[in-house]
């Protein structure tokens, strides 16, 4: 028998893999060359970092002491908890986006298969991620010396497949508890919180009377020497594992690859069961837009900012992947508040304003790709005789916006504790928003709402363009709440001659987009 | 008398000519029929028609407007609407209209009265408030045909406005072009349901390879394909289609 007999496993993987391939190189035939440049500079750089540390820790040899089997429980969570979010995410989806389920389920494929499959292929995308970050910088200290390091890639995978059995557990419980309607929204939202879980939990501490210049890990490496840190005998199987030790390995790869085969073996039926529920069921379930009966909005300006603004608040999905975010955002901002208010100076207040001014942009970015690159429909605005500039511009205030009512509060607050510092952090958010707005309107790369998380390998330049702008913008404010205000200006040039390099004519822009 | 449309010496090529040197010309208050086969270039006419496509070559006049040299002037009187209904899944039809009065600067409390007008006449005024993303084809169709009336255009350039919709719904969109074209306002629409263009049209013109083989009314073209008074506009059409179909 052919080991890819049709309807098989392998089979049903084999096209899933093909697919997955063709969704990431498809249209990418022409404009794929310069982000060949770009992920191969990063490869390079990430390599010699892996070489670097390869080379540092040639001949060292990890001690199985409490401090290190901490550590490497809490990387196992956060690798979990990131895993576990992008894992929720792609479950609850693989229910929603039709694509070929109706015709696999159409088939005489078993649905336990179909799942199993596309389970698999979830986790396999989960553990790529997480291998193109790990390879190149722990490739090089494995070759130089430490082939027993290699456990560590069992206990990515391990983690992977339990991180994958509970994304697809939790999305099926929470579909049988709240319905289909509200399920995709709620997993994404719970998604978001996970991705960001280590942060929030580090940043409660904060918030709770902590002192903001002490880490998760400076607090760990502080209580272990004290000797206050007790791990049971489990404990030290995570660290085990990643060291080689072949029983603690094989347990943890026998719970990861049990847990998987368990949840997409048994969850098969329901899930076909629940896929089928969701055709038609958010749209079937809408209700009827409340409010009161209000006038139209006059004008071009007026209605597309209006249409904008309702367009993102009714898109669940998309929110949830912008409040990744805002979840960075605003805890930073109060911290700053509180910061502020504790009469901390210097250092954490000059690096919490800029934290503040490079994720104002970060968002501002994402919602103006949402408002300016992810059009719905572009030729109803083409056939209009509106001016493109209004157009363009009541995009641009729908994506600042948000930005503007989220810090609205925090940044209040400072106001009264740190005029000064308050003042900087406001312009340098305005400003960095207002940048990563421009960037998105120069260089719009159409694409649809769905498409949001693979906007940056669509336009990496622009992504690329935002990260470099915004993170210039928050040295330059960082530098000015420090009481460096001259330095400041330097990277505030620099920024501003990013932003001449970056500029495009609306000429150029509609070149562009012809061609797109 | 100025025509609601002239198009001279037409030209697009993409990876192959799609319209060569087209002559058209639609009278206003009339209703023009633009029939071809599968890619005959009827979509890409209409599109440069309506400003979303660039001719390579030739003229537009919409209402004594140069479409190429002054296209908001041109867009401010004109309509389109695909076959792909033009519109926002997570906006209520109202709020649709809105949106589409603002962007053709109707003035805000006529532009609501319109709306709520049409969606009556079209047999939405129950789903006015209900966010169009589960709407059938039809539905939104008619949502999109709304909005390319919103702001009362003199020329009204439709893609296969049929598809999709059930027969009661034909029936009354096809009421209201009539009603419109009789209250002296000009259409011009695609359609591979001959009898619609054999019943509705004023003129037709018959389009293959780009170019245009035979204008004109259904008499007109019977003669034209050297055929008796009692053929169908399906019998002409596809004679002359066979007859200009490249070699």
């Amino acid at each position: 028998m052919s080991l890819l007999r049709p309807g098989g496993v392998a089979w049903l993987l084999a096209h899933e893999v093909r697919l997955n391939f063709r969704a990431l190189t498809g249209k990418r035939a022409m404009g794929g060359v310069g982000a060949m440049i770009g992920l191969s500079l990063l490869a390079l750089l990430m390599l010699t970092g892996g070489v670097i540390i390869g080379l540092a820790l040639r001949g060292l040899n990890v001690p199985v002491v409490p401090l290190s089997a901490a550590i490497a429980l809490a990387c196992c969570a956060t690798a979990f908890t990131l895993m576990l979010s992008q894992t929720l995410a792609a479950a609850s989806e693989a229910l929603y986006e039709r694509g070929d389920l109706d015709l696999l389920f159409s088939s005489p494929i078993p649905p336990r298969t179909v799942l199993f499959v596309r389970a698999l292929g979830v986790a396999t995308g989960v553990l790529t991620v997480f291998l193109i970050f790990v390879t190149p910088l722990l490739g090089p200290a494995i070759i130089l010396g430490h082939p027993h390091w290699l456990g560590l890639f069992g206990v990515l995978a391990a983690l992977a497949l339990l991180a994958t059995a509970t994304g697809l557990t939790l999305a099926m419980t929470l579909f049988r508890l709240i319905g289909p309607r509200r399920t995709r929204t709620v997993a994404q939202v719970l998604a978001a919180l996970t991705g960001a879980a280590f942060f929030l939990v580090s940043q409660i501490r904060t918030l709770m009377g902590e002192r903001a210049s002490e880490s998760l890990f400076q607090s760990l490496a502080r209580e272990a020497a004290e000797g206050r840190v007790k791990i049971p005998p489990i404990g030290y199987w995570p660290l085990k594992a990643m060291l080689g030790e072949p029983l603690p390995l094989v347990v943890m790869l026998a719970i990861g690859a049990g847990a998987f085969a368990l949840a997409a073996l048994s969850l098969g039926k329901r899930f076909a069961d629940a896929a089928a529920a969701t055709q038609g069921a958010e749209a079937s379930a809408a209700r009827p837009v409340k409010g009161r009966d209000r006038a139209f909005a006059r004008g071009v300006f007026a209605a597309t900012l209006a249409k904008e603004l309702r367009l993102i608040l009714r898109d669940a999905s998309l929110l949830s992947q912008v409040l990744l975010r805002v979840l960075y955002l605003v805890p930073t901002a109060v911290i700053l508040s509180r910061n502020a208010g504790h009469g901390d100076g210097g250092a954490a207040l000059a690096g919490g304003a800029g934290v503040v001014v490079f994720l104002a942009g970060q968002v501002a970015g994402s919602l103006a790709w949402i408002t300016l690159s992810a059009e719905e429909s572009p030729d109803l605005l083409a056939v209009s005789p509106a001016a493109t500039r209004s157009l363009r511009r009541a995009k641009l205030a729908a994506a600042l916006l948000p930005v503007a009512l989220l810090l609205a509060v925090p940044l209040a607050v400072l106001l009264w504790l740190a005029p000064i510092t308050a003042l900087w952090t406001a312009l340098g958010a305005g400003l960095s928003a207002w940048a990563c707005g421009l960037i998105n309107v120069w260089h719009q790369k159409p694409g649809k709402r769905a498409d949001f998380k693979r906007r940056r390998g669509a336009s990496w330049f622009a992504t690329l363009a935002e990260v470099v702008v915004s993170a210039l913008l928050a040295g330059a404010t960082g530098l000015a709440v420090a009481g460096l205000s001259p330095w400041a200006t330097i990277p505030l040039a620099f920024a501003g001659l990013a932003m001449l390099a970056l500029r495009r004519s609306d000429a150029q822009i509609a070149k562009v987009l012809r061609m797109a | 008398m100025t025509e609601a449309l002239i198009v001279r010496g037409l030209d697009k090529t993409f990876s192959k000519p799609a319209v060569r040197e087209l002559d058209l010309t639609v009278h206003p208050g009339e209703l023009y029929a633009l029939l071809g086969p599968n890619g005959a270039g009827k979509t890409t006419t209409l599109r440069m028609v309506a400003g979303l496509t660039k001719p390579d070559k030739g003229s537009i006049s919409i209402f004594g407007v140069d479409a190429l040299a002054d296209p908001a002037a041109a867009k401010a009187v004109t309509a389109w609407a695909p076959d792909e209904a033009m519109i926002y899944d997570r906006l209520t039809p109202l709020e649709y209209l809105e949106f589409v009065a603002g962007l053709w600067n109707v003035e805000p409390r006529h532009a609501k009265a319109r709306a709520v007008e049409l969606l009556e006449t079209l047999g939405l005024a129950s789903e006015a408030r209900r966010r169009c993303e589960g709407f059938s084809r039809g539905m939104k169709q008619k949502v999109a045909l709304a909005g390319a009336l919103i702001h009362d255009p003199k020329l009204l350039i439709l893609d296969e406005p049929l598809t999709g919709l059930d027969a009661a719904s034909a029936r009354l969109v096809k009421d209201m072009l009539q009603a419109r074209v009789d209250a002296g306002g000009t259409v011009i629409l695609t359609t591979h349901i001959l009898e619609v263009a054999e019943r509705m049209a004023d003129r037709i013109g018959i389009i293959a390879g780009g170019r245009l083989l035979a204008e004109g009314t259904l008499d007109t073209l019977r003669s034209q394909a050297g055929q008796g008074g009692g053929d169908t506009l399906e019998d002409v059409f596809l004679q002359l289609t066979a007859e200009g179909a490249p070699a």
